[in-house]
């Protein structure tokens, strides 16, 4: 290995939890890193965990952790070597992986030019299906809601179905219509979405699968041509289109399928010249067993932490390796995964509404014992601020098969988690891992849409702590202000 | 040797037979209820009572009271604990005593009449073992559905006979009641009789002279007698009472004892015994249960009257020792206690014109009435008007036996306007809505000064009937809707039963411990009343099976509204913003209406209008599903429609601004 593809100091483009996790190998790895923030992350959690940190500007994303120029420059200026976009914001830019390659720095991920090429799903579909991995029905490109009305006659395709940026990801400017009627403000709302997430307003139109189940695939590969996959996840568990639950392996799959599908990842990733890791997504159709083909996700991927507990490798490490143009250690059939794993997202959330929530944590309390990681973006104290994404920790538990990992969950939640300042998704979390149904593995998409009321209504009435802290209140009110009138 | 007789779970007829055989007396406690309400404003909170239970489980008592009255709704009010939590409470820590109500009749217990459906309700889901019943009318008609649910619960039914002492009503009135009870309950064997004696004037000799009829009458009969001791005189009378066949009697903690309230326990004890008369009372607990009170009485010294010292003239004013305090109360609060001589003398005369009993409602109507007089004459005269109008009564009441013709013209319109402000209450009193006046309505000249020219047509409309049968029933479905709109969940049953009696007081209750939790039953009464004061105090409580501690740090120094509290929660620092009466009070108008649009998440209004008609502003038409707004919310859009045409009245919110959820956006009018 030539000393110019060595990384001593990295920079992490991006904030919170992806940019922790990204640290933290870093620091195993003996490589200094630097973190950039926005003025309203100058005391995030990411910026102290870093052995740097750098001002890119102010709270807009567009203005800081969008800001490809200046953070190119940040890592030029601070002596970096290589960029890690982390995931969300520049990962799947290929534009910006281009600039950071241009200006002499190693672009920890993907080839720019598979990301673009991923990043376009009207492409993405056309090589999916040139390299006979199956696809949803759709119409490639949308201008007007006409062209929807007379592909829907041509192909006979029923309603429900969905509108998607091409460039998209993520759930954003994605909108699902149910009649005809929708069809004109769910355009619109796609297509602005588009050009504000993605800068981009093209958008495609597919059939939605219903009770569709939301498999991927993990892949890895080195720019030797050596591509394996870590097998596959589950992340059915949604809401508004955005996982909140993902575990490995899926209870969806028996073996044969299994092997299908990671098989047909591992085809296409040879197909696209694929290395670093990255994922491909399927909707598994429970009724007819078939899967179809979503997109390549170019980059580390949220959940990346489930197939780490189920293999024992350690993703980001290995894209650090093939960045510096290492061999892959390993090959297929030493992968084998021993055990179950699950994820939960802490999201700043209105648990029952899905609303943000920001303000500042007041009491973090974080689980242990055994079987648990913790991906954490927030210290006690820490603000959430309202500009940014609402994840703020990733809680993984591990048992030797689904319903131990479970258990562990449940005791993380039940028996370690706190937050207190902000609101989040904790209860419904946990009335989720509680459901009989999800225990069961029954579970599609929507799942949370049609147990809704189900999940609100066993949210825990009450905790012994919460009580405790509604006393030391009312102590605190009269300790300030004295007997009360009402007394 | 146990002293426990009777206990939770016996039938009616099995525990009167028992009271029966005693040899001699037994007593009630009132120390968990009537005590603390005659002296304390009803503030004991169970928390402190509670450390009784022990004792009271094996004294023999004939019961404990300890719900009812003014406790519960004081209870939900002032000392935010639920009667169901004491129910509970008092379940487990005396499990061999009969807890015991005071309830009143149509009027349960909250001041107006309820309708049968209610009362029934009610009844049937409140655990308690003795349902002392009176009327402050003496219709038992009124006690009629009450008495029905506890019989058929299998529970004792206690009618009481409201008890004073006056020209009118003597012992042939009040044969008259015990009839119409005996009728009511079918016979002697399922009941128990209380004579309550609730200002505390029954003497040696009209006590005794009653009993002693009741007894000729229904031998079998076992009467209970409950007497005050604000004359000063309730221990010979009590001795008295039980000469004559009285077979319970009520009593209290001697280290509760103040003015207003029962008799001494210990003190009572000890002269029937000299009087040779047995009682079923385990002395040696009774006494230990007199020292524990001392633990914590002193933390209700802010509770008490102000008004201190026996009162030989509550033999004219009448005034029970239950309102005693709570009048005080209030005459304090409304900056009037100065008055308070004066507007006795004026209930002493007023209750020779109305004739009932001062117990509540009928205390209540008593004293608004008649410190709204002396109020108004006070206003508008000084206190020499207060001494006119005295004087007035006096001439009419006194001098003229209230002979109205006898009274000179100007006087005669002096009191036609006596009554012309008194409150709602006292006219559905003297209008029958209560239930029929114990010794007829009062004269005609009563119900001119109430309502003027419509006397006449007042009079016709007076209902003869009970006041179970004047009030409708009430939709009960509809009530726990109403209560779950305040709320925004379901209600409990409990909850929904507290909203029955006291609709708003039972909603700040519920949102008072939504937000305090368990404050009311954990924190011992001096840290409930004034919290911690210096750095290190400490409160230790147990919850769920486990220990607690909340330990005073610091308390900041107010700034802008907002005094920074810090407290160790379980060795925890933990820091509280307490907003004080001086906080600015920023809150975002939320949409309401029909026509006021309101957010639907907390985002950035970083549109407003759409692409295709640009902006908007008040004055502008807009179409049914025509976006008007956009929210953006970690990222995601979410459009605002309009909900029907309509043209613009107001935009509420500025572009860019960020919103809370429900904050009001727009003012719509809707097109015709």
């Amino acid at each position: 290995m030539s000393g110019e593809r060595e990384i001593r100091k990295v920079l992490i483009a991006n904030r919170g939890v992806p940019a922790v996790r990204v640290t933290h190998t870093a620091r195993d790895k003996n490589i200094k890193t630097v973190a950039i923030y926005s003025t309203p992350d100058r005391l995030a959690y990411h910026v102290l965990s870093a052995d740097e940190a750098i001002h890119v500007g102010e709270a807009p994303p567009h203005d800081s952790y969008l800001n490809m120029e200046k953070i190119v420059k940040a890592a030029l200026e601070s002596g970096c070597q290589a960029i890690h976009p982390g995931w969300g914001f520049l990962a799947e830019n290929a534009n910006f992986a281009e600039m950071v390659e241009d200006a002499g720095l190693i672009w920890i991920g993907p080839p720019p030019q598979v990301i673009r090429l991923m990043g376009d799903k009207i492409r993405a579909k056309k090589i999916a299906q040139k390299a006979n991995v199956p696809t949803i029905p759709g119409l490639l490109n949308v201008n007007t809601h006409e062209d929807i009305v007379k592909w829907m006659a041509e192909e006979d395709v029923a309603f429900p179905i969905l509108i998607k940026a091409a460039a998209g990801g993520g759930g954003k400017g994605m909108v699902k219509v149910e009649s005809r009627e929708e069809i004109p403000i769910a355009l619109e709302k796609a297509r602005s979405e588009a050009k504000k997430s993605f800068g981009d307003d093209t958008l495609l139109v597919e059939k939605f699968i219903e009770h569709g189940r939301h498999i991927e695939v993990q892949i890895l590969g080195d720019k030797f041509g050596h591509i394996v996959h870590l097998y596959e996840r589950e992340c059915t568990i949604q809401r508004r289109n955005q996982k909140i639950l993902e575990e490995a392996p899926s209870p969806s799959l028996d073996e044969d399928l299994r092997n299908e599908i990671c098989f047909t990842a591992v085809r296409l990733a040879r197909e696209l010249g694929y290395y670093s890791a990255g994922t491909v997504e399927f909707l598994l159709d429970p009724k007819t067993k078939k899967f179809y083909f979503l997109e390549v996700n170019t980059r580390l991927q949220v959940e990346h932490g489930v197939t780490e507990l189920i293999t024992g490798l350690d993703i980001v490490s290995l894209m650090f390796d093939i960045a510096q143009d290492k061999k892959l250690p390993f090959s297929q059939e030493d992968i084998y995964p021993n055990r179950h794993a699950i994820e939960v997202r802490i999201n700043a959330e209105d648990p029952r509404t899905f609303n943000p929530s920001f303000g500042t944590i007041t009491r973090l309390e974080i689980p242990h014992g055994p079987g648990i990681r913790i991906a954490s973006g927030i210290y006690e104290g820490a603000d959430v601020p309202p500009y940014y994404d609402s994840l703020i920790m990733l809680l993984m538990t591990t048992g030797s098969d689904r319903r131990e990992a479970i258990r562990v969950m449940d005791r993380a939640l039940t028996r370690g988690l706190r937050v207190e300042g902000i609101k989040t998704i904790q209860p419904l979390l946990l009335s989720i891992i509680r459901h009989s149904e999800f225990v069961a593995g029954n579970f599609s998409t929507k799942f949370i849409e049609e147990h809704y009321n189900e999940l609100i209504s066993t949210f825990r009435e009450r905790t012994t702590d919460d009580e405790v802290l509604k006393i030391a209140r009312y102590v605190a009110e009269i300790s300030a202000l004295g007997p009360q009138s009402w007394m | 040797m146990s002293y426990v007789f009777v206990k939770p779970g016996m039938s009616p007829k099995e525990i009167v037979q028992r009271v029966r055989d005693l040899p001699g007396v037994a007593f009630v406690s009132v120390g968990m209820r009537d005590a603390g309400q005659s002296d304390y404003k009803n503030r004991h909170r169970i928390y402190d009572l509670k450390t009784l239970a022990p004792f009271y489980n094996e004294m023999g008592l004939f019961s404990a009271e300890c719900h009812g009255g003014a406790r519960w709704h004081v209870g939900i009010m002032n000392r935010r604990e639920s009667p169901f939590e004491e129910i509970n409470l008092l379940r487990e820590l005396m499990p061999k005593v009969l807890l015991q109500t005071l309830i009143r009749e149509t009027n349960m217990w909250g001041y107006r009449p309820y309708p049968k459906n209610i009362i029934e309700y009610v009844v049937e889901r409140v655990d308690i073992d003795v349902w002392r019943c009176f009327s402050f009318l003496n219709d038992i008609r009124n006690m009629k559905t009450v008495a029905e649910v506890v019989m058929r619960r299998g529970r004792l039914f206690e009618p009481a006979i409201s008890y004073t002492v006056a020209p009118w009503f003597d012992t042939k009135y009040y044969m008259k009641v015990v009839d119409d009870i005996v009728s009511l309950c079918g016979g002697v064997d399922e009941i128990i009789l209380c004579i309550k004696d609730m200002a505390g004037v029954g003497t040696v000799q009209s006590v005794s002279e009653l009993i002693d009829a009741i007894k000729q009458k229904y031998p079998g009969l076992v009467v209970n007698y409950h007497r005050h001791i604000t004359d000063g005189l309730a221990i010979p009378v009590l001795v008295a009472a039980a000469k004559a066949g009285a077979k319970i009697l009520d009593v209290q903690e001697d280290t509760l004892c103040r003015f207003y309230g029962h008799a001494p326990i210990l003190a009572v004890e000890a002269i029937l015994r000299e009087e040779g008369i047995p009682v079923n009372l385990n002395r040696k607990l009774a006494e230990l249960a007199v020292e524990k009170v001392r633990d914590w009485i002193r933390d209700y010294e802010w509770a008490e009257s102000p008004f201190k010292g026996f009162d030989h003239m509550v033999t004219r004013h009448k005034m029970p020792g239950g309102a005693f305090p709570s009048s005080f109360e209030q005459a304090e609060k409304g900056g009037f206690l100065h008055l308070m001589p004066a507007i006795l003398q004026v209930m002493s005369l007023y209750n020779q014109i109305v004739k009932y009993f001062d117990v509540t409602p009928g205390s209540q109507i008593t004293w608004v009435t008649s410190s709204g007089i002396v109020n108004r004459y006070y206003k508008e005269y000084g206190e020499s008007g207060v001494q006119r109008v005295i004087n007035l009564l006096r001439k009419f009441v006194e001098d003229k036996r209230q002979d109205f013709d006898g009274m000179e013209p100007e006087e005669r319109e002096e009191l036609l306007q006596l009554f012309r402000q008194a409150p709602g209450d006292f006219k559905n009193l003297i209008l029958g809505h209560y239930g029929k006046l114990p010794v007829g309505w009062p004269s005609e000249w009563v119900y001119k000064s109430a309502f003027g020219e419509a006397w006449e047509e007042k009079i016709r409309e007076r209902k003869e009937t009970s006041a179970l049968e004047n009030v409708p029933d009430e939709d009960l479905e509809a009530l726990r809707k109403q209560l779950e709109e305040e709320l925004g969940r379901s209600a409990t049953e409990e909850e929904f039963i507290l909203f029955l009696m006291h609709p708003k007081d039972a909603i700040d209750f519920i949102k008072f411990r939504e937000k305090y939790g368990l404050a009311p039953l954990v924190l011992p009464t001096k840290v409930w009343r004034e919290g911690l004061s210096k750095p290190g105090d400490k409160v230790e409580f147990e919850l769920d099976g486990k220990p607690y501690s909340i330990e005073l740090v610091s308390i900041g120094s107010e700034t802008e509204g907002i005094i920074h509290v810090v407290l160790k929660v379980n060795n925890k620092t933990r820091v509280f913003e307490v907003a004080t009466p001086r906080a600015k009070k920023v809150e975002a108008k939320r949409a309401v209406k029909p026509n006021e649009i309101g957010a639907p998440i907390s985002g950035t209004v970083w549109r407003i209008g759409n692409p295709k008609r640009g902006g908007l502003k008040p004055g502008d038409i807009v179409h049914k599903g025509e976006e008007i707004a956009n929210l953006e919310s970690m990222k995601m859009e979410n459009p605002i429609l309009a909900p029907f045409d309509a043209q613009i009245v107001e935009i509420a919110v500025r572009l860019n601004q960020m919103v809370e959820e429900g904050q009001l956006l727009f003012v719509l009018k809707p097109l015709q």
